[in-house]
């Protein structure tokens, strides 16, 4: 099998880089690109040196998010794609950074403008966490968001440097709000405005996250609490009468 | 103007010290390789332990104190435990606070389960992520201090060396900016270490390749003592995957599954039950993991018997995890499993204020030895992060900077020590010693230990040490992990001096050549480093950091 990796040293410009590689059964693209890093020389297929690939890893079992990228066309968890499972085409297994985010080195690309959005939609709460029975599996499953960025990377709508935080938003901001945030200014304005409901980041989501069922919960408080505000401000008008 | 404590590591125990530090009218500095949501905390199961006392049982503190100084051999600090014992109620209600979605209770309190070795129920937990949901809290609590200007979170710096002033205290750190790639040094009024365990040396275990020991293992060649390197914890059910070692929760024993091997008739042995009676499946993790070891065969957990509905219902995670890493569906199939590397008890030693032996560094959660003695209590490591980053924060707060006359000249020999790591006419990479090294910790210091091997260990480990001092290597790989590779390699070397020298078995330490618990050994093993030496003692109390 060929492994053909878009490669970027810091400051460089992008190019292509193959290797040849034995797979084994049940192995994941996490554990090519270590096999490859791990041997002694690494040498592309035309028998040319080559760097260590850089790519970022931590827990090798879908729990962290570190290790997204593009795998044959698909954004994916490397630690949760097999070659054996996908339709690779002329034996070459293709992977890529994800491309909504600069890259630093390899495969690895900088996220920080994800922890920049969450900071500017102040997502946190002021006041002791509201505790709700009902909402308890859909809280629980928000809060397992992994900040991969994946939903970022099939999101339609999602450029960076836009208004439009898009979908990795939509957890947090979930779970913020059941569970007391009062302002959803944000969510309106940095989210639902800009949100086409393609469903794309859902079905991308390595934690199966419902970001559409959050989205409409969202939503709808969202026009409740406006049509209240509007109720509460005629009452305040009318009562000097 | 406020006092600044650095925070190496952002997992659970070093969030737990920057939230409290900022919480405590100091600004945080938050410095990491890679962002929380990365760290090995996320991985943590099971739970986490406060004696609440929901049910009226009759828990206490002091019971739940008990029972970790008893699963910890007795070697563990019993003042030092019981502090953390009394304040675990207080941490679980902060964590409910901060918005951490626990399992619940009919009284909308977080439930709490029974784990091994504990008299009473007193575990909280949070579905099948514990860590994660915990990360989750305090990372949203992290994020209004950071944009209050209190906290600032860097990632993509590693840790190198600490800056210490003339009469070896610490005043700052020295760091490796990977995206700049730059040796910078940073300035603190005390520095707090929450690098995590020791797992990197040896390969591939249930954590996370990130946490490789070097930071400790750097602060011990500038003047910190290490204690209790031998007691490392196996947990006995993982499954082998291509990549590593993934683990199978103990809820997969706690609903009934059973250990057994294969005789050459084909006829099932159900070895712990055979030797401990019907509950022998439900042993500590140290037990089953030296009994599984000595049938020396393949042992295999059977949950087949509970069928497809419940599994999904109650063990959902071992299913997902067995479909899709080792293509086995475990409500047909019984599992193949193995122990594993799980769990470090051993690290930097530390007061009962966190602080190591070296004024104003501090030690937390992993990298940390202190509440767990010879072996860990399911659920106590959560607690043990959270409450020792909120013990070091709030003692480290008090501290005032050390003054560091020569901060350049030790950056610019810590530059200099870095970059003579590599060289670009070496074609020897570092990962070879790392294999080395992982091959050596395995072979040689497995669940059952012998003088001869662990001689023949530490041998190896000199010859590779030899190696590093002598040659550079390849700079277009890692050059962090070639700067590193000789810190783990005398990590390796100083865990198999502290099981060299405990000459008994005790708790997760078993000596095949000293199979008895010897009384003289009721202490906690000490490393201490000077002119390229380590030697190893034994102090009764481990107050005496």
């Amino acid at each position: 099998m060929k492994i053909r990796i878009k490669r970027q040293r810091p400051d460089g410009q992008p190019y292509w880089q193959e290797f040849l590689y034995q797979p084994v059964a049940h192995e994941n693209v996490a554990q090519v690109l270590d096999t490859l890093n791990y041997r002694d020389d690494l040498y592309d297929i035309e028998g040319k040196k080559a760097p260590h690939i850089a790519w970022e890893c931590s827990c090798q079992q879908k729990q962290c998010g570190a290790c997204a990228m593009v795998i044959c066309g698909n954004p994916s968890l490397a630690c949760a794609t097999f070659p054996e499972e996908l339709p690779i085409k002329n034996d070459t297994l293709i992977v890529e950074p994800l491309s909504k985010f600069p890259v630093i080195e390899d495969l690895r690309v900088d996220r920080s403008i994800l922890y920049e959005n969450l900071k500017a939609s102040e997502l946190w709460l002021t006041d002791p966490a509201r505790v709700d029975s009902d909402r308890y599996a859909t809280n629980y499953d928000a809060a397992k968001c992994l900040k991969c960025g994946l939903c970022l990377e099939v999101c339609p709508n999602y450029l960076k440097g836009t208004t439009f935080f898009g979908p990795a938003m939509i957890p947090e901001t979930y779970l913020s709000v059941m569970q007391g945030k009062k302002d959803g200014l944000h969510f309106h304005k940095n989210v639902a405005a800009g949100c086409s409901k393609s469903g794309a980041c859902q079905k991308v989501c390595p934690m199966q996250m419902d970001t559409l069922g959050m989205f409409a919960t969202l939503s709808g408080r969202h026009v409740l609490s406006k049509k209240i505000h509007k109720a509460d401000a005629g009452k305040e008008a009318e009562s000097p009468l | 103007m406020k006092k600044k404590i650095l925070i190496i590591g952002c997992g659970l125990s070093g969030l737990s010290a920057a939230v409290t530090v900022c919480e405590n009218g100091a600004c945080a500095l938050l410095v990491s390789p890679y962002t929380s949501e990365r760290a090995q905390s996320v991985m943590a199961a099971g739970g986490m332990n406060a004696a609440l006392d929901r049910q009226g049982l009759g828990d206490t503190p002091k019971i739940h104190c008990e029972d970790t100084m008893k699963g910890g051999a007795e070697i563990a600090d019993p003042e030092a435990v019981l502090a953390m014992c009394e304040a675990a109620p207080e941490i679980t209600l902060w964590m409910e606070r901060l918005g951490t979605v626990f399992s619940l209770g009919e009284d909308g309190r977080p439930r709490q389960r029974i784990m091994a070795g504990h008299t009473y129920p007193r575990t909280v937990f949070a579905g099948a992520s514990t860590g994660k949901q915990l990360v989750t809290a305090l990372v949203r609590r992290a994020r209004v201090l950071e944009a209050d200007g209190v906290l600032e979170r860097r990632t993509n710096h590693y840790f190198l060396k600490l800056l210490l002033d003339a009469k070896g205290r610490c005043g700052g750190a020295i760091l490796w900016d990977e995206l700049n790639k730059e040796v910078i040094s940073l300035r603190a009024d005390a520095v707090i270490l929450a690098s995590g365990g020791q797992n990197l040396i040896f390969g591939k275990t249930t954590g996370t390749i990130s946490c490789d020991g070097t930071a400790a293992a750097v602060a011990f060649t500038q003047g910190a003592r290490l204690k209790n390197l031998e007691m490392i914890q196996y947990h006995p059910t993982t499954i082998e995957t291509p990549s590593k070692r993934m683990l199978i929760t103990e809820a997969a024993r706690g609903e009934g599954g059973r250990l057994y091997y294969l005789e050459e008739s084909g006829k099932r042995v159900y070895f712990m039950e055979d030797k401990y009676g019907e509950k022998g499946n439900l042993k500590p993790r140290d037990v089953v993991s030296k009994e599984m070891y000595l049938t020396g065969k393949q042992v295999y957990l059977d949950i087949t018997f509970l069928g497809e509905k419940k599994i999904e219902e109650r063990l959902s995670e071992v299913s997902k995890l067995c479909k899709t890493y080792i293509h086995l569906d475990p409500s047909k199939e019984p599992i193949p499993v193995v122990p594993c590397i799980h769990f470090f008890m051993g690290g930097l030693a530390v007061s009962h204020n966190h602080e190591t032996t070296i004024p104003n560094l501090y030690a937390v959660g992993e990298c940390a030895s202190i509440y767990h003695g010879a072996n860990r209590l399911g659920g106590n490591s959560l607690l043990a992060a959270l409450y020792s980053g909120r013990v070091a924060a709030k003692d480290a707060v008090k501290r005032s900077g050390f003054a560091v006359e020569d901060e350049d000249r030790q950056r610019d020999a810590c530059r200099e020590e870095f970059d003579g790591c590599h060289s670009k006419d070496s074609h020897f990479p570092s990962m070879y010693l790392l294999n080395n090294l992982s091959e050596i910790m395995n072979g040689k210091f497995g669940i059952v230990r012998n003088g001869q091997d662990l001689e023949s260990g530490i041998e190896d480990l000199d010859f590779f040490l030899q190696i590093c001092r002598k040659i550079k290597f390849d700079a277009l790989i890692d050059p962090y992990r070639n700067y590193a590779i000789k810190y783990m390699l005398l990590m390796g070397k100083a865990i198999l001096l502290s099981a060299q020298a405990r000459q008994e078995s005790r708790g997760a330490h078993n000596r095949a050549d000293y199979p008895e618990t010897d009384p003289a050994f009721c202490a906690a093993s000490y490393c201490t480093y000077a002119d390229g030496e380590i030697r190893v003692s034994f102090e009764k109390d481990g107050d005496h950091a």
